[in-house]
């Protein structure tokens, strides 16, 4: 692909359609990157918040479905929270969700350790794999969309314009766009 | 004078279950929002399959297993 092609006047058109079409996927990527992006510049801060309130505890007590039973610490999102409990070899930190499905709710603990700093980093690396996830089946499906309504036309050059849109919020590396954009205005 | 047939009783066309879901769909039917649903596959509760393109599906099978409904 010559990365300074430039887009057909009908490529323009189905980015622009293509655009509005997952307008929803593409603000709420943004803004599940935002979220993810101010708990990691707020990592330490987190971390030390937790031990400041770890001592008091705040006497929410969750169950998660493994049957162990922690003290709830503080909300990191709307489903999941920084818990403690105690064992034998001293305190133990966990990220919990509680997710509640039609049915049932699930109650699991996403990570756990002893040290409050690395728990809450390995769960925002997990975090990443699951935009990372999310941002492979937007691009699967804007290539399906784009096959079903343009068929037989070459869409590729579309399909990268929104790779790298989603990956330069995935990233936060405003700069990244301007070079690759490959003439399709972002 | 011709007399007008009476139509056939019309076969009402059962619904057909589908065997997988797109992930808003999947979503939909567990009461989330998709990127919890995208959680769910990343740590391995929602196994997926993906369509031609790429796109992931999920099997009903894993759908109804996590709904507690097989």
């Amino acid at each position: 692909m010559n990365y300074y092609e430039r887009p057909t006047p009908l490529q323009e058109q189905a980015y622009a359609e293509a655009r509005q079409h997952f307008a929803k996927h593409l603000k709420q990527f943004k803004a599940s990157c935002e979220t993810l992006h101010n708990i990691e510049c707020n990592l330490s801060v987190t971390a030390n918040d937790i031990f400041g309130v770890t001592p008091k505890s705040s006497g929410r007590v969750i169950q998660t479905d493994d049957g162990r039973h922690w003290q709830l610490d503080i909300d990191l999102t709307k489903l999941t929270s920084v818990c403690h409990r105690q064992t034998p070899a001293g305190l133990e930190f966990a990220v919990v969700e509680c997710l509640p499905l039609k049915s049932t709710e699930i109650r699991d603990v996403l990570n756990s350790g002893h040290d409050v700093r690395e728990v809450l980093q390995t769960f925002t690396r997990d975090q990443r794999q699951v935009l990372q996830v999310w941002k492979n089946d937007v691009i699967a499906q804007v290539r399906e969309h784009l096959a079903e309504k343009y068929p037989h036309q070459d869409m590729n050059l579309v399909v990268e314009s929104f790779d790298i849109k989603l990956a330069r919020e995935f990233s936060r590396r405003e700069t990244l766009a301007q070079n690759h954009s490959h003439g399709v205005r972002i | 004078m011709a007399t007008i047939p009476e139509p056939e009783p019309k076969t009402i066309a059962q619904p057909v279950e589908r065997l997988a879901y797109s992930v808003q769909e999947a979503a939909d039917m567990l009461g989330v929002h998709y990127f919890s649903v995208y959680r769910l596959i990343q740590r391995g509760k929602l196994k997926t399959c993906r369509a031609l393109r790429g796109k992931l599906l999920v099997p009903r099978t894993e759908l109804m297993k996590l709904l507690g409904t097989e």
